[in-house]
Formats: structure tokens, C-alpha cells, sequence
């Protein structure tokens, strides 16, 4: 009962729209392939580009399939691709991160390095150069944007595990001559992974979009299997004749990143134990903000 | 005191990179030290003069740079992997802020049950009945064993923290501040269960501290140290009687008195200057440009400790004739 209760108070302290479009997102991304009113892969020329009606409650696309059984199926296959990348990403930049933090010395100057070559690669370009190799897929891509994605959870994992490698209960434990592999696993590696979790989670958002781009481009969910930024490119030529058809998987999309990154940026801004008021919020975005543009600036 | 060191540190040097190659900061700079089974020696000196760098490096939480630390004859330094993790495990150390040195997620339960897993007691009841005499030993009630340090006060987590290093038997115990957190109300209670704990468990304690009263109190030799450098040891009364380094001197003036009469006469020095960097430390002695007696020689070379009476030394070129006159150097400077 009391995680229970602690998790409603948390979700009350997050902006109205996270909770509603990221819950939204998870509900149709679990259930989305059994509440789904119709079959949608299921084509029916006859019906092809109609307008909403009361079999089609969104209407219908240019093969007269179901609009809204394809959305909430895309819902589902975006929130498992995305599950999928970011689990391994995250394994793959924990681990990383951890034994960097660990280790220290060289080991971690190698590995960041490493990271360092990671993230100065833009995450698109790494992904199209895997496709392009491997050839596309649904596992190429996934594979593709996790090789594109561990960099940042492996720098955010190894600030956080070189924090909690300082702090003196673990100097205790080194005192007490606990073994390496005691420290590692029973201390680092739990208190690292709670963190980056909630970081990782609020990077979704990015890696939704980036699902939906190479699906769009042809290189990630392949048909007939619905997704998002596939139904976009299959409306792309009605895009004038008939708007619905590009404009719901667009908002469907748009509405599951608006919720991560709101969510991510009250993750970021809110890390004081109290609730920031309006007016401090707005001032900790701008400041973040005037940071953001001065390093670009440097750079 | 025919009675061998437990712990014998043998010039010890601890330095740290600076951002500039080929700099360091010398923390801790050849320093010597002993201690004996049972006794409480106490270490002071202002912040930043090295005194819990020296502690650190003792545990082995610092990499000492040259130097050598023998427990019981054996050379700790030399041992590697588990072996050390086992001989290092006789040495514990106290940490000053209670708060960060107990794991939030542990209860104190937990945390000392790890404590004695590390020691290798494998037996859960084993561990369970040493849990409990543990936290007896410290002065805690067995029921805080199921609660988290957020739970318990500044005291109590101390004397859980306490309760944590005895788990391995420990034979020496560098305590880190381990009052200064706390409440005064509260300081002479932990500072009793040292005083117990030493009777009791015959362990040697390195008491660290700034506050030169609480010290005084608990311990029976004092070591003083500058910049990295030990400057004068002696038994605890012999060196506050008759402190026979400038820098000790004005280190103990700074000792408020007891009687309201004669603290609201007396003359407070102040000690000019700051502490001079550790990276380019003065040559010769480290004390002379704050020294009011400075002298050409003191330049020249860094003073040998000079023996003023048994078991006290002082590293100034002048300890002797300051031991024999009594007096402060403050009387002295200003009769001058």
C-alpha cells in the first residue's frame, strides 16, 4: 500500500500532461494489440481513404485499413522497440559507466574515450552506417540505435557511480576490506542502476522519434507490421488530398515525445527534494537554457 | 612502554597530483608515528595541515607515496588482494560526518551483519547475537538494529558507525573527528565510550581532532602536526604544560580557560598569515613564516627533532631553550 501511495504523490508533483500522454503511451503500447477494434493489417479497398465513421471511428487509409487499430497497434511496437533499445543501451552504458567509476585511472580514461568518440557521432549517422551494413530490419534497427544510445546512459552511469563511490560508507566498506566484487555488486551497481533508470526513461521520448525516422526512411519496422513514422511516409502522397491520414499518426507521435521530454525536464529541473515553484522553475529553464547556448556558442 | 607499537608508521608520505605536471601537494610529508595496544594518542593540528590525510593513508583509503606502515612487525603496504583486505582489516577507521557513513539503504542491522560477513562470521546466529552485543558494546538498545540511519540522531549513528569497525576486532582505531558533528551535549558521550572501549577491547586509538581540550582529556600523548610534518610529540600533560614548538604554543593559547578571570585577561596571539601552500611548502622549517621567532637558519634546513625531555621531542632549533624556559614565546616576543 505505501509504494502505492508514494507513487500517486510522485505523479501528482509531475506536470499534468506527462502523466496523461505517457500513461496514454504505456496503456496502448501493453494492451494496444487486443483493444484494438479491428484487425489492422485487415485491407478493404472498397473503404480505402474515408473519413471518420461509426465502424472507422479514425477513418480509413489508402488500403482501407482501420486508422485507430493501427495507431494503438504502432503503439505498441514503438513502446517495444524502445523498450528494447533503451534495455540494451543501458546494459551496455551501465556497465560501462560502473567499471569506469569503479576502476578509475586508466581503465576509465579508456572507456570514456570511448564514449567520448561515441557521442561525437550523431546518433542518426551511426544508425543509418549500421543499417546500411547489416541491412534493415527490425533487429538491425534496434541494434543500430542501441549502438547509438549507450554513450550517454555510460557518461551518466560513471557520474553517478563515481559519486557514490566517494561517499564514505563505501570507504568504510574498503576499510572494512570488503572484496571488489562485494563493493561492485551489492553497493555500485544497484545504487547506479536506480539512478540512471529514471534518466534512461526520460530519454524514451528521444528514442520514439528516432524509431519513427528510420521507419519513415524505410530502415527500421518494415510493413506490414503499423508504426508511426511508416504510416506517415504510406499517407506522405495524400498529404494534400486527404491531411487526416498524416496528421493523426503525427499527433500520436508528437503527443508520446512531448510526454518523455516533459517528463525528463521535470526529472532534471525538479532533483531538489522540493517542488520548484513556477517562478523558479522558469528561471532554473532559462539558466539552462543560457548554458545550453553558450557551450554552443563555444563550440 | 617497553611494550612493542602495534602500529608503527615509518616515513610516511601521502601527495596528490595537482593540475600541473610535475607538482604535488605533500599532504603528509616523512611522518613517524606509533601507537601502543590500549592507549589513546591524540593528533592536531589546524585544517589542512594533513592530519586525516595521514589517518587515510594508514586505512590505505590513500595511496601513500613513500613510507612503510607495519601492524604487529608486518609490512602493510607490501601485501596485495585479499591478504591486505585481511591484515587492513585490524586497522578501522572512524569517520567524521555519521551521517554519509552509514549506507541509507542499510539498517544498521544490515549494515553491521555485512561488517561481520566481511569478517567471515558465516553463521547467521553467530552474527545475529554478535549484532546485538555490538550494538550493547556502543551503548544502543537492540531494537535500533532494524531501523535506518535516517531514523537515529547524530549520536546514534556515530555509535553505530562505531558498532561497524569493532564487527572485525579491530586492534586500532583511527578516528576521523568522530565528535566534531556532534553535539556538544552529546560529544562527551561518544568520548567516553573511546575511553570504555579502549579498557575494554585493549584496542590503540589515533584520535584526530581540532579541539585540543577534548584531547587533552582523553588522551595520554599528543602528536602536533604542521604541514604535512608531525612538529612535536610528547605525553599529553607534559606537552600542554610546557609546549616547546612556536606553532604548539600558539596552538594551545588558542584553548579557551576554564576560569572566566583570567580567559578575560589573557592576551590571545594570533597566528599571522596563512597556512603556507603544500605544494611549494617554505624550505627548512615549514612553521617559519609564521614564526615569530624566525631566524636566518631556519631557512637553511629542516630541523631535526630535538628530545627537550623523555618521550617529548620538538622539531625547532630552539625546542631545548624553550623547554627550559617555561615560557611562553609570546611573553618573551613581546618583552623583547
Amino acid at each position: 500500500m505505501r509504494p502505492l501511495v508514494s507513487l500517486v504523490t510522485w505523479l501528482k508533483g509531475l506536470p499534468r500532461i506527462t502523466v496523461v500522454t505517457v500513461s496514454l503511451f504505456l496503456f496502448f503500447g501493453i494492451f494496444g494489440p487486443w483493444i484494438a477494434p479491428m484487425d489492422p493489417s485487415a485491407q478493404d479497398l472498397s473503404l480505402m481513404g474515408q473519413g471518420p465513421s461509426a465502424t472507422h471511428w479514425l477513418g480509413t487509409d489508402h488500403l482501407g485499413r482501420d486508422t485507430l487499430s493501427r495507431l494503438m497497434v504502432a503503439a505498441n511496437t514503438s513502446l517495444t522497440s524502445v523498450g528494447m533499445v533503451l534495455a540494451i543501451a543501458m546494459t551496455i552504458g551501465i556497465t560501462m559507466g560502473t567499471i569506469a567509476g569503479y576502476c578509475r585511472g586508466w581503465v576509465e580514461d579508456l572507456l570514456m574515450r570511448l564514449v567520448d568518440v561515441g557521442l561525437s557521432i550523431p546518433s542518426l549517422i551511426i544508425s543509418l552506417a549500421v543499417i546500411g551494413i547489416v541491412g534493415p530490419g527490425y533487429w538491425s534497427m534496434v541494434f543500430a540505435l542501441a549502438l547509438a544510445w549507450w554513450p550517454m546512459s555510460a557518461r551518466i552511469s560513471r557520474a553517478v557511480a563515481v559519486s557514490i563511490m566517494n561517499k564514505p560508507h563505501i570507504e568504510a566498506l574498503r576499510v572494512l576490506g570488503a572484496s571488489p566484487l562485494r563493493i561492485y555488486f551489492n553497493h555500485l551497481l544497484p545504487g547506479t542502476i536506480g539512478s540512471v533508470m529514471v534518466y534512461a526513461t526520460a530519454d524514451a521520448g528521444m528514442a520514439a522519434i528516432a524509431v519513427a525516422t528510420l521507419s519513415f526512411l524505410g530502415l527500421g519496422i518494415q510493413p506490414p507490421t503499423p508504426e508511426w513514422g511508416q504510416m506517415l511516409v504510406d499517407a506522405l502522397p495524400y498529404l494534400e488530398s486527404d491531411p487526416r491520414q498524416v496528421i493523426l499518426p503525427g499527433l500520436a507521435l508528437t503527443a508520446a515525445v512531448i510526454g518523455f521530454n516533459t517528463l525528463g525536464e521535470t526529472i532534471a529541473l525538479n532533483r531538489v527534494p522540493k517542488r520548484l515553484s513556477r517562478r523558479q522553475l522558469l528561471t532554473r529553464r532559462m539558466e539552462v537554457a543560457g548554458w545550453h547556448k553558450e557551450t554552443s556558442d563555444a563550440a | 612502554m617497553a611494550q612493542a607499537p602495534v602500529l608503527k608508521v615509518e616515513n610516511l608520505s601521502t601527495r596528490f597530483k595537482t593540475g600541473q605536471r610535475g607538482k604535488f601537494v605533500h599532504a603528509v610529508d616523512d611522518v613517524s608515528i606509533e601507537l601502543r595496544s590500549g592507549e589513546i594518542v591524540g593528533l592536531v593540528g589546524e585544517s589542512g595541515c594533513g592530519k586525516s590525510t595521514l589517518g587515510r593513508t594508514i586505512v590505505g583509503l590513500e595511496k601513500a607515496h613513500t613510507g612503510k606502515v607495519f601492524l604487529d612487525g608486518v609490512e602493510l603496504n607490501r601485501l596485495n588482494g585479499r591478504e591486505a583486505r585481511e591484515r587492513r582489516r585490524a586497522v578501522q577507521y572512524v569517520f567524521q560526518d555519521p551521517y554519509s557513513s552509514l549506507n541509507d539503504r542499510q539498517t544498521i542491522g544490515e549494515t553491521i551483519e555485512e561488517a561481520l560477513l566481511i569478517g567471515g562470521l558465516r553463521s547467521r546466529e553467530e552474527r545475529a547475537a554478535q549484532i546485538t552485543k555490538l550494538l550493547d558494546q556502543v551503548g544502543l538498545a537492540s531494537v535500533v538494529k532494524d531501523r535506518y540511519s535516517r531514523e537515529l540522531s547524530g549520536g546514534q549513528r556515530q555509535r553505530a558507525a562505531i558498532a561497524r569497525s569493532l564487527a572485525v576486532n579491530p586492534r586500532v582505531l583511527i578516528c576521523d573527528e568522530p565528535v566534531s558533528a556532534l553535539d556538544l551535549s552529546i560529544r562527551a558521550q561518544v568520548m567516553n565510550l573511546f575511553l570504555d572501549l579502549r579498557k575494554e577491547l585493549d584496542v590503540a586509538i589515533l584520535f584526530i581532532a581540532h579541539d585540543l581540550g577534548l584531547v587533552r582529556q582523553a588522551s595520554s600523548r599528543v602528536y602536533v602536526m604542521y604541514l604535512g610534518k608531525i612538529v612535536e610529540h610528547g605525553p599529553s600533560q607534559e606537552l600542554y604544560d610546557n609546549p616547546s614548538h612556536p606553532y604548539s604554543q600558539f596552538l594551545l593559547s588558542s584553548v579557551p580557560e576554564a576560569d572566566p578571570t583570567t580567559e578575560r585577561d589573557r592576551e590571545l596571539p594570533m597566528l599571522a598569515g596563512e597556512l603556507p601552500s603544500p605544494v611549494d611548502p617554505p624550505s627548512g622549517c615549514r612553521f617559519r613564516t609564521r614564526c615569530p621567532l624566525v631566524a636566518d637558519r631556519c631557512s637553511l634546513h629542516l630541523p631535526e627533532p630535538a628530545t627537550v625531555s623523555p618521550a617529548h621531542s620538538s622539531a625547532c632549533i630552539r625546542a631545548r631553550e624553550m623547554h627550559a624556559k617555561r615560557r611562553s614565546i609570546f611573553v618573551e616576543h613581546r618583552a623583547a
